[in-house]
C-alpha cells in the first residue's frame, strides 16, 4: 500500500509543475460513481486448513466540490459501500487531478481519505458494529469534452477499517473482531 | 504522458490484485479450565470463624439487623458490624469453601459449602460456630459459570470428593471470514441448558418478617414459615428449620428450567431461571407447587415483585449466553396467568431492588440506575439518575440506606431522598481493611 501511495505522490508532485500556468475557475463539480468492490479473503477460524473466498460489495459514491484549478478538483465525497456484514457510509476528502492528454479521454488521479460510519448499518442481535477509517488513491479515465459532463470509469485501490464486537461463546469473557476491507473497486460514473 | 500512464495502470491493478484481501482478526478471551479435586473432610473440617480479611471477590451479601455478611466467593463470609453505616467495620471472616448463598434467621446463618448445607450459630458473630450441617444434599453447582461437582458418591465411605477447576484466561487471535454469522456450533451450545447459570445470585428484599434477615434479588437461599428454600440447577430444595440449628433435608421439587434465582413475595415464590420465571404457589410452605411459567429468551434474570408487579432483568454474558439486555415488567395479579406489560432495553441489568417507587437496578459495570416506576409504561422516560463510575451486581434497599455489592467492592448510600442519594461509606476491595 506504500508502494502505491509513494507513486501516487510521485505523480502529483512532478504533474503540478505543469499545472502552475492555468487559471482557477473555482466552478462547483459532481463526480457520481457506482460500481463494485472486489476481493478475496482466506481465513482459518482458528483450525488448521485456511479457505479462500472471494467478495464482491456495491459501492455507490458522489463527490462535490470546486475546481481549485484546471486540473485539480477538491471536494467532499459521501458514498455508502454494502459489505456483507456493514453498511458502510465512508464520508471523505478528496481530490480529482487531470493528467495531460487528447481533450475527449484524459486520465485523471482520484485521492480520498476520511471515515466510514455505520450510521444506517443495523446489527444483528449481539453484535455492535463501529466504522473506521478509509483510504481510496486509484486512477480514472474521464471520456468526454472538457467543458461538459463527462464519462468516467476509475479502478482504485479502497481500504475501509471497521471493527466489531461480537456475542461470546461458551466460556469466552472477550470477543472482538478488527476487519480491514482491501479491495479494488472499478466504477462508472458521470462528471461535471 | 499516455505510455508512462499504462505502465502505472498495470501496476496499480497486479498490485490491487495481489494485495486486495480483506483482512479479519478476531480476539477472544476465553476462559480456560483446569480440573482439580479437594476431599469432602478436608473441606468439612475447614469450616471456622477466622479473623477478618480484605474484600477479593465479593459475591452476595445479606443483611440482618446491625450486621452485614458479604460472601467472598467460594472462600467464606466476611461479618461486618454495621451498626453506623457511614463507618461499617470488617468483625470477623467465616472460612466455608465453595460457599456462595447466605440466609439468616435469628441467631443462625444458613451457608452453602460445595454439597453440604452448613448451619452456624452467630451470636457471638465474631466467634461463629458450626452447628448442623446436611451432607451431600447438593450434587453440583456453579461460581462464576464454573460447576463443580459431587465425586463418588457410591464408593466406599471416605472417598466422597468435589471435582471443582480453577479458571484462568486465554488470547487467541484468529482470522476470520469477515462475515460473521452464528455459527451452527454455537447454537447447539445455547440449547445445551446446563451450560447457564447466573454468577452472582441474589435474594428478594420483600422478607417483611424480623427474624429474617434480607438477601439481594440475586439470592438462591430464600426463608419462608419453617422452611429454607434453596435453588440449584433445576431443583428447588427444601429444608425443614423447625429445629433452627439443626436442618433438616425436607423435599425437592423438580422444574425443567436451570433455577437462578428465588424471590418470595406474599405466599408465592418467584423463580428466576435461564429461560424464563416460574412463580409457585406456597400457600402450604411444605408443598410449593408450580401455577404458572412466564417464558423469555435465554439470559440470566433475577426478578422482584411489588404490587403484582414482577420486575425482571434479562442479560447477556459469559454464563448467561443469550443476547437480551433488559427490564420486563409483567403483571402477576393473576399469577396463573402472567402478561407481559413492557420491556425496556437496558445495557447489562444484573440485581435490582424496590422500594415502591423507586426501582434500583444493577448494569454490572455500568453502574447503577434509578428509575420512579410509578408509570409503568414510561420508566425508561424516569430515570432518576444514573451512577456511571460503579461497577454494580447487586442491591439491597433497606428504606433509607441502600446496599451495594459489585467488583470493585461494597458501597452504602443514604437514599432518603432518592433524588438526591448520597454515598454514606465504600469498602474497596483489594486493600487495607480500615
Amino acid at each position: 500500500m506504500k508502494i502505491l501511495f509513494s507513486l501516487f505522490i510521485s505523480i502529483l508532485i512532478l504533474s503540478s509543475v505543469n499545472a502552475q500556468d492555468v487559471e482557477v475557475k473555482n466552478k462547483f463539480i459532481n463526480h457520481t460513481e457506482f460500481g463494485g468492490l472486489f476481493g478475496r479473503v482466506k481465513y482459518s477460524n482458528g483450525s488448521q486448513q485456511n479457505t479462500v473466498d472471494s467478495r464482491t460489495s456495491l459501492t455507490l459514491q458522489t463527490f462535490n466540490g470546486i475546481q481549485v484549478s484546471r486540473k485539480l478538483g477538491a471536494g467532499i465525497i459521501l458514498g455508502a459501500d454494502w459489505y456483507k456484514s456493514a453498511l458502510i457510509n465512508p464520508v471523505a476528502a478528496g481530490i480529482r487531478y487531470d493528467l495531460s492528454g487528447r481533450p475527449n479521454a484524459r486520465f485523471f488521479v482520484i485521492a480520498d481519505a476520511g471515515y466510514g460510519f455505520t450510521w444506517l448499518h443495523q446489527d444483528s442481535d449481539g453484535y455492535k458494529t463501529k466504522g473506521g477509517w478509509m483510504i481510496n488513491p486509484g486512477i480514472g479515465l474521464r471520456i468526454g469534452n472538457v467543458n461538459t459532463s463527462s464519462f468516467t470509469l476509475s479502478l482504485t485501490y479502497k481500504r475501509q477499517e471497521v471493527f466489531a464486537e461480537k456475542p461470546l461463546l461458551w466460556n469466552q469473557t472477550e470477543r472482538r473482531e478488527e476487519r480491514v476491507y482491501n479491495r479494488i473497486a472499478a466504477r462508472i460514473g458521470i462528471s461535471f | 504522458m499516455k505510455t508512462q500512464l499504462l505502465p502505472l495502470i498495470i501496476a496499480v491493478f497486479s498490485f490491487g490484485l495481489f494485495s486486495c484481501n480483506d483482512q479479519c482478526k478476531e480476539t477472544r478471551i476465553t476462559r480456560r479450565l483446569t480440573p482439580f479435586t479437594r476431599s469432602l473432610a478436608e473441606i468439612r473440617s475447614s469450616v471456622k470463624a477466622e479473623s477478618k480479611r480484605e474484600l477479593v471477590r465479593p459475591g452476595k451479601i445479606y443483611t440482618k439487623g446491625n450486621y452485614l455478611f458479604i460472601n467472598e466467593i467460594k472462600e467464606g463470609i466476611h461479618v461486618v458490624d454495621n451498626s453506623d453505616p457511614t463507618n461499617p467495620k470488617f468483625i470477623s471472616f467465616i472460612n466455608i469453601p465453595g460457599n456462595g448463598d447466605i440466609a439468616v434467621r435469628n441467631n443462625i446463618l444458613y451457608a452453602d459449602s460445595y454439597s453440604d448445607l452448613v448451619s452456624l450459630d452467630i451470636t457471638d458473630p465474631a466467634n461463629a460456630k458450626e452447628v448442623g450441617r446436611v451432607q451431600n444434599v447438593f450434587q453440583f453447582g456453579q461460581f462464576d459459570g464454573v460447576s463443580w461437582s459431587l465425586m463418588g458418591q457410591n464408593s466406599a465411605a471416605g472417598m466422597i470428593s468435589i471435582q471443582d477447576f480453577t479458571v484462568d484466561f486465554v488470547t487467541e487471535t484468529v482470522t476470520t471470514s469477515c462475515e460473521e454469522n452464528v455459527s451452527p456450533m454455537l447454537l447447539s451450545w445455547l440449547d445445551s441448558g446446563f451450560l447457564s447459570s447466573a454468577s452472582f445470585n441474589s435474594a428478594g428484599s420483600a422478607s417483611s418478617a424480623q427474624p429474617n434477615g434480607q438477601a439481594g434479588s440475586m439470592a438462591r437461599f430464600a426463608l419462608y414459615d419453617k422452611f429454607l428454600y434453596t435453588v440449584q440447577q433445576n431443583r428447588l430444595h427444601l429444608f425443614n428449620i423447625s429445629n433452627p440449628s439443626q436442618p433438616t433435608d425436607f423435599t425437592t421439587v423438580n422444574t425443567n428450567f436451570i433455577i437462578e434465582t428465588i424471590f418470595p413475595y406474599q405466599n408465592k415464590l418467584f423463580l428466576g431461571t435461564t429461560t424464563g420465571m416460574i412463580i409457585f404457589d406456597n400457600s402450604d410452605p411444605a408443598s410449593p407447587t408450580q401455577i404458572s411459567v412466564f417464558q423469555h429468551g435465554r439470559a440470566c434474570d433475577p426478578v422482584v415483585v411489588h404490587n403484582d408487579i414482577a420486575y425482571v432483568t434479562l442479560r447477556t454474558g459469559t454464563a448467561c449466553q443469550g443476547t437480551q439486555n433488559q427490564l420486563d415488567l409483567v403483571d402477576v395479579s393473576n399469577p396463573a396467568n402472567p402478561k407481559l406489560i413492557k420491556t425496556y432495553q437496558m445495557e447489562n441489568p444484573h440485581g435490582l431492588s424496590i422500594d415502591f417507587p423507586t426501582l434500583y437496578l444493577c448494569e454490572g459495570d455500568k453502574g447503577l440506575k434509578v428509575f420512579d416506576v410509578t408509570d409503568k409504561m414510561e420508566i425508561d422516560k424516569h430515570m432518576i439518575s444514573h451512577f456511571k463510575d460503579i461497577d454494580a451486581y447487586d442491591v439491597i434497599s433497606l428504606g433509607k440506606t441502600l446496599m451495594l455489592i459489585g467488583k470493585d467492592g461494597f458501597y452504602q448510600f443514604d437514599v432518603t431522598d432518592p433524588r438526591n442519594i448520597r454515598e454514606l461509606s465504600k469498602i474497596p476491595v483489594n486493600k487495607a481493611i480500615p
